[in-house]
């Protein structure tokens, strides 16, 4: 039984492993019948793909047009090969005879390149060359533009930024143009330029994708995968601008507290900033040219015309309402630095007791300004103001207690800087005249006071006089001088004008130093004196004007004690006479009815040739040419200075003008002579029948 | 000494066509006016920049040159500007009569 049991169980077993064997070999071969099953239809799918792609009659013609054997031909040659390299694969075209490993390659290979293939017609229909140039000609617009036409055939190892750029984009170019050229009017290219230099963001972009990549990676930053430019990307430029004002807005402005101005306010750099900068400013404001007159337009100046007639017409006024407000103008005078440069001095003002008495102004008649250069003042009334003539900064001032002050205008106050004493060693009367004469290098301040007493300073020393001398008319009768001229450059002899009416020559150095001569004639205290100063072929330096207030004007020699004339046509206080220093015949003369004329000898010695009464009728205490002789300037005793313009033919001689003014001289003097012979004779025969013979008869009475 | 600088301001204030005197300090800060705060600020700021531009241009053509003066001529006004090291002086003028 046992064994029975044995053999059976002996045999079960060799059956049943023969059975699994079986099992085993009948699965195996299951399993190679559905793989080569498997592999049979994907060969059959591969044959059809491609046959649906390309025919296989055109595929063998195109692949022997490129010097290739068909199909069959390699296939015959290949049959023994199971497996082909990847580079001879590319050039089979799989069939259904291929055994399966070698089918299964290749239809690998087929789709891998299936892509390419496709891609190749594309290529050679759509590039344009043409437009690949116009392209890069615009951007050569830029100043690289000739690196970047190095770049299409550099080589790729070039680091430069943008040759990186444009590396791809030649690669793909007709990718771009297939869509650009669809919108040729976009101009994307110089956006496009301007992004690529002034975006950072672009740049790291670029950078950081491969150039080999899809097709996002060739577009330029800022361009998005559709194509169409993006011109609110382009505006790199704007934004730094926009950087830079919001920097300068959070630069807040500090304000600053009242101390703090305050502060700054009693700074002298401030002050000397306001004085300085406040003048600059009133003369530009000054400037009222309008620059941009229209002459195309219609609007002669009609007014023009009718001054260039007149021979005196009104130009301007100075008036300062604090300073020179009800105070007399008591002198005039001219830098001979700056001839554009008026000093005027003033007396007190009555009605503000509380302002200095004294007040000196410096105008300038080159600006429109209506406010003076420089104020300067002093405690007493200046009576004479002059400028210290080789000194441009400096002024001087007579004053009516006698001391003479010195003002200087670099200095930022206005009181002065140096006075003479108060003693007996110098003046201790007003004095109402100085002069400057001498040289630059050898001058002197010569100032008279009202008891005669001449002193001359150096302006170096004004602490006392270097030499004084009384003007006395004869013994013990001292000159009260109100005014004085020197004839032109003398520094030794000169003329003064004085109180009793009489005028004197006389001279600081020589023989007979003092009162040489008196001239004798007026009714009245002399007011103003004014030698002749005209240079040319004849001097008339001997000839002076006098005026006075008994309503006349006098003309002298220095030769002669007696008046060659005697102009009689004023009715009121004749103020001051003033020479022309132009014109050898022309004189200009004002009085208290605030009248100013022009005496013109040449052309009339009975009446002025031009004359005007000036607004309001101020009496006119002074009158001055100015340098150039074409305005004269007149000062009233209400403050105020008159500027007016001469007309030109009226103010310039004429050549003959000396000549002429020699023979009227010489008129003036033999009409004098009959004058005083008639006078003479009615003097003596007081009836009316010895009046015929009056001359002949008179010696035999 | 105070008072001549209200006077010098006072008198190109009366000027006529005047508008507005500003004195500003190197800064841009408005240390005296005539016009009210926010106009003051802002013509001090903008002014002060300009005028500081304004002489870098000058320096900058030739450095021994310095500016000056600055007119800056509107269709409405007229600003003018008296620049120095330390401040500036503005003033707005209406040159139409």
């Amino acid at each position: 039984m046992f064994s029975v049991k044995m053999k059976p169980a002996m045999s079960d077993r060799k059956a049943e492993l023969e059975r699994k064997k079986a099992k085993l070999q009948a699965l195996r071969e299951e399993k190679d019948r559905r793989k080569r099953e498997k592999e049979m239809k994907d060969v059959e799918e591969a044959a059809n793909r491609v046959e649906s792609g390309s025919d296989k009659r055109d595929l063998d013609e195109m692949l022997r047009s490129l010097g290739v054997a068909p199909v069959p031909d390699v296939l015959s040659s290949l049959s023994t090969v199971n497996s082909l390299t990847p580079d001879q694969s590319i050039n089979y075209t799989p069939d259904t005879s291929l055994q399966p490993n070698s089918l299964h390659n290749n239809v690998a290979q087929v789709k891998k390149k299936q892509p390419v293939l496709t891609v190749v017609p594309v290529q050679t229909t759509n590039i344009q060359p043409q437009e690949v140039v116009v392209y890069t000609r615009q951007t050569q617009t830029t100043a690289s533009g000739h690196e970047r036409d190095g770049i299409f055939g550099s080589s790729i190892l070039s680091k430069c930024y943008m040759e990186d750029w444009w590396r791809p984009r030649k690669a793909h170019a007709t990718d771009y143009y297939d869509e650009y050229n669809l919108n040729p009017g976009l101009e994307w290219e110089d956006e496009f330029t301007v992004l690529t230099y002034d975006d950072p963001q672009g740049e790291d972009e670029e950078s950081s994708l491969p150039h080999l990549g899809g097709f996002g990676s060739k577009l330029p930053p800022g361009i998005l995968p559709h194509g169409l430019p993006q011109v609110k990307e382009v505006q790199p430029a704007v934004t730094a601008v926009e950087q830079e004002q919001a920097k300068q807005e959070v630069k807040e402005v500090r304000e600053l507290s009242e101390e703090e101005k305050q502060m700054i306010i009693l700074s002298e750099d401030f002050q000397r900033f306001v004085d300085r900068a406040g003048r600059v400013m009133e003369r530009a404001l000054g400037e009222t040219v309008d620059i941009y007159a229209d002459y195309s337009g219609l609007g002669g100046d009609e007014g023009l015309d009718e001054k260039s007639h007149q021979r005196i017409s009104f130009n301007r006024w100075f008036y300062d309402e604090r300073w020179s407000k009800n105070r007399c103008v008591t002198s005039l005078d001219w830098s001979l630095q700056y001839p554009e440069l008026l000093l005027s001095s003033y007396n007190n003002n009555d009605e503000s007791p509380n302002d200095p008495d004294g007040v000196a102004l410096i105008w300038n008649t080159k600006y429109k300004k209506t406010t003076p250069e420089y104020v300067f003042h002093c405690q007493s009334p200046v009576m004479n103001a002059k400028f210290a003539r080789f000194h441009p900064n400096l002024v001087l001032g007579g004053t009516y207690s006698g001391q003479i002050v010195l003002w200087d205008n670099r200095v930022q106050k206005r009181t002065p800087i140096q006075r003479t004493p108060l003693s007996a060693s110098a003046h201790t009367h007003p004095v109402y005249c100085m002069h400057v004469v001498g040289t630059q290098n050898a001058h002197n301040l010569i100032s008279i006071s009202t008891d005669g007493r001449l002193c001359s300073w150096s302006l170096e020393m004004l602490s006392q006089p270097q030499e004084t001398m009384e003007l006395q008319r004869s013994q013990s009768r001292s000159v009260a001088v109100t005014c004085l001229d020197f004839p032109h450059s003398d520094v030794n002899n000169f003329v003064v004008g004085s109180e009793e009416g009489a005028a004197f020559s006389a001279c600081r150095h020589g023989a007979k130093v003092g009162v040489t001569d008196t001239y004798d004639g007026h009714q009245g205290p002399i007011t103003g004196i004014s030698v002749n100063a005209v240079q040319g072929g004849i001097d008339f330096s001997h000839m002076f004007l006098t005026s006075s207030i008994d309503w006349t004007i006098k003309l002298w020699s220095l030769k002669d004690t007696k008046p060659i004339y005697t102009f009689e046509d004023n009715g009121d206080y004749v103020l001051d006479v003033a020479w022309s220093p132009t014109h050898p015949a022309l004189f200009a003369a004002v009085d208290g009815g605030g009248r100013l004329d022009l005496w013109n000898l040449n052309q009339d010695t009975e009446v002025p040739a031009a004359g005007l009464t000036v607004d309001g009728n101020p009496a006119l205490n002074r009158v001055s040419w100015t340098p150039s002789g074409l305005h004269v300037t007149v000062g009233d005793n209400t403050g105020k200075i008159w500027v007016y313009d001469v007309a030109e033919n009226f103010a310039h001689p004429r050549h003959d003008e000396w000549n002429k003014f020699l023979y009227t001289t010489q008129e003036l003097r033999s009409n004098q002579v009959d004058e005083e012979l008639e006078k003479l004779n009615l003097g003596i025969s007081n009836t009316p029948l010895t009046s015929m013979s009056s001359i002949s008869s008179s010696p035999l009475r | 000494m105070s008072n001549e600088i209200e006077e010098t301001m006072k008198r190109i204030q009366s000027h006529k066509g005047v508008v507005g005197t500003i004195v500003v300090n190197s800064e841009g800060i408005p240390i005296k006016s005539t016009l009210d705060n926010t106009t003051t600020v802002q013509y001090s700021g903008l002014i002060s920049s300009l005028a500081d531009k304004a002489r870098s241009v000058v320096r900058d053509l030739d450095p021994s040159n310095d500016l000056t003066f600055l007119r800056i001529r509107s269709k409405k006004h007229e600003i003018m500007v008296a620049p120095d090291k330390e401040f500036i002086l503005i003033v707005i003028q209406n040159p139409t009569e």
